[in-house]
């Protein structure tokens, strides 16, 4: 016990000495508890109730959007909002919120955990729900594949956890079979195909008898209903059942424990939907009112870092984070671009920042990305910036573009001189999570070159 | 001239299908055959000139090997008498001895002289620069899995930097007549336009690959990276 006040006080001592330094959200008060006591996130007080979310895609928005809800209630949270999301991420929030002998300030806890800390946090820390986003396909590196981190969810997910699960992803909704769980899905819209061809496809055989299965629909890549014909096995009946959007008036209705409920449209984008209704189905399980929760979704907002449209002299200039090294995340917004009404400019700023400094990329994700929804007629020149824009250009011939409209750029600084401000109806630039300032950077030259042009 | 894709809807984990993409594309008269687990494959039922797969999860290379397993004694005689393989990530291993996960032991194909060790608490990711018949090779390695030959096996390429099958050993990949084996992995074939151009000769196909131009401009400079001292390639 002594050890582990030796380590709160440490630590704490170190937040107090970095916020004089003006920094934030640094996870070195985290390190330097664990270095001193391993076991400290679970002798640490946590908040009565605790949500984590953890998934491959969308954990960072759905854990702003519950922070952005209980804010909009007055209710303040212990969070990893502008920390890290490995366990030292996880125990520099818990110590922010706790008193100086270590019991928790905050009667809600939301924190983000990496999928592959599960191992490192769920021994200690237990939380009451988990909310999985989804299990798609990341950096090799890290997550070597979609079945390597289920099992590794399975493995250490606590049992006492209530899970909350995306009925159409038949990776993510199989993990920790044995838990309370609940599920939520989007039906089959107006006018969504069949089947959307993606080169990754992770669920193709039946994980039960290994025969092929049968999707009834597919929205993207595994997400969608599939069934198994020799064995029955068949995707889960969601509890939180969307069924219904009006883009126009920006309201979506959900299906839930026999009663029909609208709630605000916060985006537009399907994957980004699924963030939204996960969040619904989350606060539902834990006893919120559908009124109290459409009311506070009517106050919610996209994050704006990784979606920032303005108009320049009457022609949309859009930004959009991409997400470097995950093929899935970067087919979403290449979809997304190739279905917007108009013709496109679209500059490509994907490479990886700390590969680019260090030693090299693997581009191997490159060809599990759907570069193939960018040879829509409506775009009519791609940029590809940085040192792999060669590599970008063999992809993107590939997938069968047109040479004449690619143009490869190695140094940022010359990426905004070379879009066609004019050619287009609409620019958008697509970048890597970790290159937003000079995302940021290129994103105002072409403002300015828009300004000076149009 | 057929090529034969194995198993596309397990083998393809790391942007593999590229590899059978491009073939396409450099190929445009060549038939492209996509067998399913559940198929009788093209090479049990008449002439293939290259047979592909690439790499899967560990599960599903069992599933793999299970599924082959009928059909041993015709790998053996294709292999033996010159069809071109090309096996890319841990699909390769199961042309070996056996196949060591977590102490579990599975009988492979035993068709080629080695075998290989799984350990999934220790993932092993680099870069790898090697040369084959004077031609450099620049790829990526991501994997749970070493492999050590039990006999007289040839490599795939010399490591210049980087791993080789196993940490030791001097070179990368299994090779026995036509047959490569090799833990390289993603767009092996696009990644490297100059041995591309050599597997098509030897195919019989006196043409360049896909899209040459631009993809030796990329060659080029990942070469130049892999080749300077000062990056990490681990």
């Amino acid at each position: 016990m002594i050890r582990f006040y030796i380590a709160l006080w440490a630590a704490k001592l170190s937040q107090f000495l970095l916020r004089l330094l003006g920094r934030k959200g640094t996870y070195f008060a985290g390190k330097l508890a664990i270095k001193l006591c391993p076991d400290f996130i679970g002798r640490i007080g946590r908040p009565k109730t605790l949500i984590g979310v953890t998934g491959t895609n969308g954990k960072t928005t759905v854990s702003n959007m519950l922070n952005d809800v209980f804010a909009s209630w007055g209710i303040e949270l212990m969070n990893n909002r502008y920390g890290s999301n490995v366990d030292a991420g996880v125990a520099s929030a818990l110590i922010e919120s706790a008193g100086i002998c270590g019991k928790c300030k905050k009667d809600i806890g939301v924190l983000e955990i990496d999928e592959r800390s599960a191992r490192l946090i769920y021994p200690y820390l237990k939380p009451d729900y988990l909310l999985i986003t989804n299990l798609f396909r990341d950096s090799m590196r890290r997550n070597a594949h979609p079945q390597y981190i289920a099992d590794i969810l399975t493995k250490h997910i606590p049992k006492e956890s209530k899970l909350i699960l995306n009925a159409d992803d038949l990776i993510s909704s199989s993990v920790a079979p044995s838990n309370d769980r609940c599920y939520f899905g989007i039906s089959r819209l107006p006018n969504e195909p069949d089947a959307r061809e993606n080169i990754v496809q992770d669920v193709r055989i039946c994980p039960v008898c290994a025969q092929r299965l049968v999707f009834d629909f597919r929205r993207y890549n595994h997400i969608g209903k599939a069934h198994c014909p020799d064995c029955g096995f068949s995707s889960p009946t969601p509890n939180y059942l969307l069924d219904s959007i009006d883009f126009d008036g920006a309201k979506m209705r959900v299906k839930e424990s026999g009663e029909t409920n609208e709630y605000k449209l916060t985006a537009n984008a399907v994957y980004n939907i699924y963030n939204s209704l996960s969040v619904i189905a989350l606060l539902r399980e834990m006893g919120y009112s559908s009124e109290k929760i459409a009311s506070a979704f009517d106050s919610l907002k996209v994050v704006q870092s990784r979606f920032w449209e303005e108009e320049i002299n009457g022609k949309p200039l859009t930004v959009i984070m991409a997400k470097g090294l995950n093929a899935v995340a970067c087919t979403r917004s290449f979809d997304y671009v190739s279905t917007e009404p108009g013709t496109k400019s679209v500059v490509l700023m994907l490479d990886d920042v700390f590969d680019e400094k260090e030693s090299s990329e693997n581009i191997a994700w490159l060809y599990d990305a759907d570069f193939e929804f960018l040879r829509d007629p409506s775009i009519t020149q791609i940029v590809t910036v940085g040192v792999r824009s060669l590599d970008s250009k063999v992809r993107l011939l590939i997938a069968g573009v047109d040479e004449s409209k690619i143009v490869a750029v190695t140094d940022e600084k010359e990426a905004a001189s070379k879009v066609d401000i004019e050619g287009a109806d609409k620019i958008f630039l697509l970048y890597e999570l970790y290159r937003y300032d000079s995302a940021v950077a290129v994103r105002n030259q072409i403002a300015q070159r828009m300004k000076e042009v149009l | 001239m057929v090529i034969e894709y194995l198993y596309p809807e397990i083998a393809n984990l790391f942007g593999d299908s590229a590899n059978f993409k491009y073939l396409r594309q450099s190929l445009p008269e060549a038939e492209f055959v996509e067998t399913a687990l559940n198929d009788v494959p093209a090479f049990a039922q008449r002439k293939v000139d290259l047979i592909y797969m690439g790499p899967m999860s560990e599960n599903h290379q069992i599933l793999a090997l299970t599924k082959l397993r009928p059909y041993r004694d015709k790998l053996a005689e294709l292999i033996e008498n010159g069809t071109h393989f090309l096996m890319t990530g841990n699909s390769f291993e199961i042309f070996g001895h056996y196949i060591e996960n977590d102490g579990l032991k599975t009988d492979g194909l035993d068709i080629l002289d080695f075998h290989s060790v799984t350990d999934i608490g220790h993932r092993y990711n680099g870069f790898f620069l090697g040369e084959r018949n004077g031609v450099k090779i620049t790829a990526f390695n991501s994997r749970f899995s070493h492999s050590y030959p039990d006999g007289n096996c040839s490599g795939f390429a010399k490591v210049l930097r980087g791993h080789g099958i196993n940490k030791e050993h001097g070179f990368e990949g299994i090779t026995k007549n036509n047959f490569v084996g090799t833990y390289l992995l993603g767009p092996l074939l696009v990644l490297n336009p100059l041995y591309t151009k050599g597997l098509l000769e030897k195919l019989g196909a006196n043409t360049k690959p896909a899209f040459f131009e631009a993809s030796m401009d990329a060659y080029k400079r990942r070469l130049d990276e892999f080749e300077d001292k000062e990056r990490n390639l681990d």
